[in-house]
């Protein structure tokens, strides 16, 4: 391994892997990819195709909102506007969380990412890892079929009886998202038997970054959630095929069963599409800060807090649909418990930024906007929260706006800002500065603009999933349309600013931002082993040994004039392991 | 802060009153929940702007260029995150119980409020005033606390008046109940007004009273929105009405006496139209020949009738009456036997005007018996008579 | 796939030192012992999900019977209990040489893992046969799942029915010759490895038929000692019995179906019921159905009995007020709005298991082919253990559904 030109002292830098090495050109041919059992590869396939996935639901958003640009629809017209609408939102709303939010960052980036953080040469079962990837594609392509076969007009939430009674294809829909509840399982269990029993020695628990404590937790709920999701499922296509009676009023059964059935996965999937977002935003916002993440320990527990109490709180979704009482007061109390953790985290975030030295790169801006975005979704959760007032605001566009800030803002922010973060790591390739930051910006401004006046329209009493609305909301729903095609336009800047860097971009160093954890020590990008032995550990934030080598423009690790510790040769060998294979 | 909230949104333009941050607070229920909304949105923004301020401010004051090391390394400070994770909780323990409180006020009906049975089916309103008066607005008294009890024939629903910051889900299989009391009664248009109006949405040609142009009722009553907030389904956006608040008792109760029986004088047939849209019957039986969940009315009168079981029947008058009665005893061949039983729910002089009433649309000649086509649903004919329930939701 | 292999198995030659693991030690872990922990782990966690998975059945199983206790201790009458019983037995014999299989491999006892593992697989073979009895009589009843439902108690037994039991077995009949053909072709070819895997599998496919056996025996069996006490035990009486007396039904479940009916009616509070209950019009019939012989009769006052119980119950009532719109329905339909939602859930959670047990037998007989394979040894031994934790959690929610479905009354 070459190393670049040493600035001074005693430098340690990957260098550039060989051809061979490079985990993207180590074996060729479209089978190598099909088959691949490699973390990695499988990660970039998942990222390809859930960006597929977003590219599909984000046109499906622009048009609901230039349909909502008059009072009227200005989209669809004819008797069968509103059904039409009906379908795309339908579909924008289950694309966008079955098939893009739920794995974009634990699947996409935490196969790339885990195994290489954790030190390991790969997950603990890569063909089951493979088998979540190919489970996904066949759920997309259930989805993908239920849109050809038209006419899925439910919600995303399938509520009972409607989508018992509904005459379109609901039966597809939920074999598909039924398929993806056991990727996610799948992956879930994976990430966490992974970071239970891989990981190298020196990694404990408290040296583990706190994208994989995020992941850890992610990963908790999305296996004992999850299979509630499954089993939810399965009895509506039973009530849909044989009118079983659990779930239809007209046999005897209990709507509102299905609605607490299905909140207790879907709100602790809420916080499966969160909680790798807050992992990848404390990586960010400290690398970029090059400072160490302030109070790690407060933000790796809170990350499991939320996981468990995101278990509690699911009831907060039928406030209005007659339970007893007692029931909501209690479900409006957990759901504030929740808000706690959060809090926790975006104070931290601060408090690390606070006497920094921050570079402003693109990352960092998504880091920003993230906080910002954030904050503005988990404020306006105390709203729905308080009891009276969400009984006003219940579902109108003020929840809309809401969960469009968390999931939008807060997820798919952090997203980008994560895929940007590791895109030199990913392909080897360093994208235009500018370019990247200019989209930050343009999102950051079209978000606000599409969903700041969306909180307005439900305070207004804008009921949500309406085709058609009053003309006095139409100034603002106008504005949001604008907005939304800014947003649009700000995501194909980013979407061009990545593409462009894969053909024009300059080669990545190992690490181009400074990073401590361990996937800056090996190459950009990885060889297709990750790493030759098992590296040495050290503290995730300490930035103290990273310095920049201008030079090079790179980043490069400076060990201090001490010998090295015995440990850099572990013995991980056990004797048994001596024979020859 | 609340009255800031309440006072017009000028940031944006001209028309102040269409950018108020609420709708108009007409219920026991506003003051109390908008201040509530103040109140919390006033400790967001305590909480927001220190935090967006350092954020920005943080991000320019400490900017480094590359390789400059941080001022500072703190790994952690007990004390510190202690209080700030322990702090904002006080906050919010205060706005759960007042939410708490203010929620068991929405939840405990008072003694002696006024029962109004409301049904909901896809996407009509039907309020029954009691004595088979059924209308598919709402109209209450001012300060008098209304109770809903409310049921749903089909799906999901839920019944939502932003004006009085009430909403409760309608559930099939099970009662669901609400209650609220109006503060501001609505305002009664001077008749020449009314008549202008009339007269105009005549000669547009527009069979329905177009609220979106209007702020009062066909009978000249200011109104508050009344939506369906829970997705049912194709016309969920449509699935609206209107609630009127009257100023006195008698108001309303002469307003029920005018919907509550045919007038002296009133032709059947015409009183048939009217039942036929308020009673819902416009929900599934076209006039046009369009197949909806049940048979066009265009076709049924007079003609053979296939039904499930095989046989054949002429719809004659005593047809007609059974199948409003006892719908499930014979179902036309192609349709679901769905429909509800009106039995007790409408008198003999309803059925009466509605069978004229199906004399007039129907064709009779013999060869309409065919089911209808469904293609024909997207013909844009504006069949006389359309219902108005479909509509009057603009 | 070779290119997969590829990539690891240069790893280990650029590294130099890694060439040194065991053939069974995937090349991502360091020792056996991490291997091993790695997928004890999984499976567990797997377990949790499938917990989980089933909690959701056993939550709809608990509202339900809380808001129509008497729906369930009506329906469950129609369950039998020994059926149930029998395939408890079998299942917790199958946990037993399931866990005798792990021992095995774990001390290198290799005939033993076989046989260990053929019995498991013919416990689970025998527990569907039993299963394939229970389900096509109740299908040829028409005691469905609510939408479905088409039990009618005056002819609880209608003609031209399709032959269910028939359609079950047809695939397990299928595969029993594709074995015996394997079978027979790996004996003439003398393939040793091929022999040493059909012939436990053709015994674990003729295990299933004797399942069928075992279940109309014992219903048969149930049906004699309640109705025709003066009868021997051959079934072939007992049938020829249910021919006679079953007022021209003409298939030979006839007499089966009475078991079901019958078989219940031997606790004594249900028989006051059913003097409690006699109707003068039916009094005729009541005092034909006492003629121990007359089976057919007696199971139908039996039923009729039965669904007047579950259709007349307050909550009927009050579910018909409720409903306005639908309180014109006919008897028939307020049953399979009763009645049929407990089917629902008996089909739901015994149908999910019976997949489970499928999916289990899938996996046992790979773990069969690879015993023969001689893959196990003291050092690796993972997979048969992570099958046997699946197997006895498979077997510890048929130990809770048993009780809930059909013991309580």
């Amino acid at each position: 391994m070459s190393a670049g030109s040493i600035p001074s002292g005693k430098v340690r830098d990957p260098g550039y892997p060989t051809k061979s090495e490079n985990y993207l050109t180590n074996s060729k041919g479209i089978l190598s990819w099909i088959f691949t059992l490699d973390h990695k590869r499988i990660g970039v396939m998942y990222l390809i195709g859930v960006v597929l996935a977003f590219a599909v639901a984000g046109l499906l958003a622009m048009v609901i909102r230039l349909h909502l640009f008059q009072p009227d629809g200005a989209v669809f017209s004819g008797p069968k506007a509103n059904d039409y609408y009906n379908q795309v939102f339908t579909l924008h709303g289950a694309i966008m969380v079955f098939l893009f939010i739920i794995p974009s960052i634990p699947a996409a980036l935490g196969n790339f990412l885990v195994p290489v953080m954790l030190g390991a040469k790969d997950v603990a079962f890569p063909r089951l890892n493979l088998c979540s990837f190919y489970l996904w594609v066949a759920g997309a392509i259930f989805f993908i079929s239920a849109l050809c076969a038209s006419q899925l007009d439910t919600g995303w939430t399938f509520y009972t009886p409607y989508s018992t009674s509904s005459n379109s294809s609901v039966i597809l829909a939920t074999s598909g998202a039924f398929i993806l509840g056991f990727s996610s399982i799948f992956t879930g269990l994976n990430f966490i038997v992974t970071i239970n029993t891989m990981r190298p020695p020196g990694m404990s628990w408290f040296r583990m970054p706190l994208f994989l404590w995020a992941t850890y937790a992610t990963s908790i709920i999305q296996v004992l959630a999850t299979p509630v999701l499954g089993i939810t499922l399965l009895l509506l296509i039973a009530e849909r095929v044989m009118h079983i009676g659990i779930f239809d009023p007209e046999f005897n059964g209990d709507p509102v069963t299905f609605q607490h059935f299905f909140w207790f996965y879907s709100h602790p999937a809420v916080y499966i599409m969160i909680l790798p977002a807050f992992g990848i935003i404390s990586d960010l916002i400290s690398v970029h800060s090059h400072k160490r993440i302030f109070g790690y320990r407060f933000i790796a527990y809170s990350s499991i807090a939320i996981a468990l109490l995101g278990f509690l709180v699911w009831g907060h979704h039928m406030f209005t649909s007659g339970m007893g009482p007692l029931t909501t007061i209690i479900f409006s109390a957990l759901t504030f418990t929740v808000s706690v953790p959060s809090a926790i985290k975006v104070f931290n975030w601060l408090a690390t930024m606070y006497k920094g030295s921050i570079s402003l790169t693109t990352p960092m801006c998504f880091a920003i906007a993230f906080i910002f975005l954030f904050t503005i979704g988990g404020l306006t959760g105390l709203h729905l929260g308080t009891l009276a007032t969400d009984l006003h605001l219940h579902d109108t566009y003020f929840v809309v706006a809401h969960f469009h800030y968390v999931m939008v803002g807060g997820t798919l922010v952090a997203f980008l800002g994560g895929v940007f973060h590791w895109w030199p790591k990913m392909f080897g390739k360093m994208y235009s500065e500018w370019g990247g930051r200019i989209a930050a910006l343009i999102i950051f401004l079209g978000f606000n603009l599409t969903f700041l006046p969306q909180f307005v329209l439900g305070s207004r009493g804008m009921p949500r999933r309406y085709a058609t609305y009053d003309p006095e909301f139409a100034y603002l729903h106008q504005m949001s349309t604008i907005g939304a095609l800014l947003l649009g336009a700000g995501l194909l800047v980013a979407l061009v600013v990545l593409l462009h860097s894969l053909f024009r971009g300059k080669r990545a160093p190992a690490n181009p931002w400074g990073g401590a954890t361990l996937e800056w020590n090996c190459t950009s990008p990885p060889p297709f082993y990750n790493f030759e032995r098992a590296p040495i550990v050290g503290d995730p934030y300490d930035f103290t040994t990273i310095e920049w080598d201008g030079e090079n423009e790179r980043y490069v690790t400076v060990d201090p004039e001490r010998e090295i510790a015995p440990e850099e040769k572990p013995e991980t060998e056990p004797a048994h392991a001596q024979s020859d294979h | 802060m609340p009255v800031i909230l309440n006072q017009p949104w000028t940031l944006l333009a001209d028309k102040t009153e269409d950018y108020a941050w609420f709708p108009e607070a007409a219920s026991t229920f506003a003051a109390e929940n908008d201040w509530l909304y103040g109140v919390i949105t006033i400790v967001c923004v305590i909480f927001f702007i220190p935090i967006a301020f350092s954020l920005f401010y943080f991000a320019v004051r400490y900017r480094k260029p590359k390789g400059g090391k941080a001022e500072s390394n703190t790994a952690h400070n007990t004390p510190l995150e202690l209080a700030w994770s322990i702090g904002p909780s006080f906050f919010l323990v205060g706005m759960f119980i007042l939410g708490a409180k203010a929620y068991l006020n929405h939840r405990t009906v008072p003694d002696g409020a006024r029962d109004i049975k409301v049904q909901s089916s896809s996407w009509n309103w039907s309020f029954d005033y009691g004595g088979g008066t059924v209308h598919p607005e709402l109209h209450i008294v001012v300060e008098e606390p209304t109770k809903l009890s409310m049921r749903s024939t089909d799906v999901i629903h839920s019944l939502f008046v932003p004006a009085f910051r009430a909403k409760k889900d309608i559930v099939p299989g099970r009662y669901n109940y609400m209650w609220f009391e109006p503060t501001v009664a609505s305002r009664k248009v001077s008749d020449e007004e009314l008549a202008a109006a009339k007269k105009k949405m005549k000669d547009l040609g527009e069979e329905n009273w177009n609220f979106d142009e209007l702020d009062f009722t066909p009978d000249g009553y200011t109104y508050y929105d009344l939506y369906c907030t829970e997705y049912c389904g194709l016309n969920h956006s449509e699935m609206q009405t209107v609630v009127v608040v009257h100023e006195t008792q008698e108001d309303l109760d002469a307003w029920i006496k005018k919907y509550s029986m045919r007038g002296e004088n009133e032709d059947p047939a015409d009183y048939g139209r009217k039942l036929y849209s308020r009673r819902g019957c416009s929900g599934c039986h076209s006039l046009d020949g369009s197949k909806r969940v049940g048979p066009s009315f265009q076709e049924v009168f007079g003609n053979k009738r296939p039904l499930t079981d095989g046989d054949v029947v002429v719809a004659d008058e005593n047809y007609v009456r059974e199948s409003i009665l006892y719908p499930k005893a014979k179902v036309s061949a192609g349709y679901q036997p769905v429909m509800p039983s009106y039995k007790g729910q409408l008198t003999e002089d309803d059925i009466h005007s509605l069978v004229e009433f199906l004399k007039e649309v129907s064709e009779y000649s013999p060869a309409e018996v065919v089911a209808g086509d469904p293609e024909s649903s997207n013909e844009e004919k504006p069949a006389e008579g359309k219902n108005a329930t479909d509509t009057e939701a603009k | 796939m070779s290119t997969i292999e590829a990539g690891p198995e240069t790893a280990h030659n650029a590294d130099g030192h890694d060439h040194d693991h065991p053939s069974f030690l995937a090349h991502h872990f360091d020792t056996p012992e991490q291997q091993f922990d790695s997928g004890k782990l999984g499976i567990w966690l797997f377990l949790v999900t499938e917990i989980l998975f089933f909690s959701g059945m056993f939550c709809a199983y608990a509202i339900f019977r809380m808001l129509r206790p008497d729906v369930f201790e009506g329906c469950s009458q129609f369950l039998n209990t020994k059926l149930g019983a029998i395939n408890t037995g079998v299942l917790l014999f199958s946990s037993l040489t399931m866990a005798w299989a792990v021992r095995c491999s774990q001390v290198e006892d290799n005939k033993g893992l076989v046989g260990m593992l053929s019995a498991t697989l013919s416990c689970a073979m025998i527990f569907l046969g039993v299963k394939a009895i229970e389900y096509s009589h109740k299908w040829e009843m028409g005691l469905l799942p609510a939408g479905l439902f088409v039990y009618d108690p005056a002819n609880p037994h209608p003609p031209g029915q399709p032959n269910y039991l028939g359609y079950i077995c047809a695939p397990f009949a299928l595969i029993l010759v594709g074995v015996v053909i394997w079978l027979i072709y790996s004996i003439v070819t003398a393939n040793k490895f091929q022999v040493a895997i059909a012939k436990p599998l053709t015994v674990v496919c003729l295990c299933f038929f004797v399942g069928v056996g075992l279940g109309t025996v014992l219903e048969s069996g149930g049906s004699e000692s309640h109705v025709g006490e003066d009868h021997a035990g051959d079934t072939h009486a007992a049938t020829d019995e249910g021919h006679d007396h079953a007022d021209g039904e003409s298939h030979d479940t006839g007499e089966e179906i009475a078991g079901v009916m019958v078989g219940p009616s031997g606790d004594p509070l249900l028989i006051v019921d059913n003097d409690l209950d006699v109707k003068d019009e039916s009094a005729v019939r009541q005092r034909l159905a006492t003629d121990a012989t007359n089976s057919g009769l007696q199971s139908e006052i039996e039923a009729r009995q039965r669904q007047s119980s579950v259709a007349g119950t307050s909550i009927v009532t009050e579910d018909s007020e409720i409903e306005g719109a639908i309180e014109k329905v006919e008897n028939e339909v307020l049953t399979a709005r009763q009645a049929g939602v407990f089917f629902s859930i008996y089909y739901c959670m015994t149908g999910i298991h019976a997949i489970h047990i499928l999916a289990g037998i899938g996996v046992l007989v790979w773990l069969l082919v690879r015993a023969v394979r001689h893959d196990f040894n003291r050092q690796y031994f993972g997979p048969v253990d992570y099958v046997g934790l699946y197997w006895h959690l498979v077997d510890l929610i048929w130990i809770y559904l048993f009780p809930l479905l059909y013991l309580i009354r």
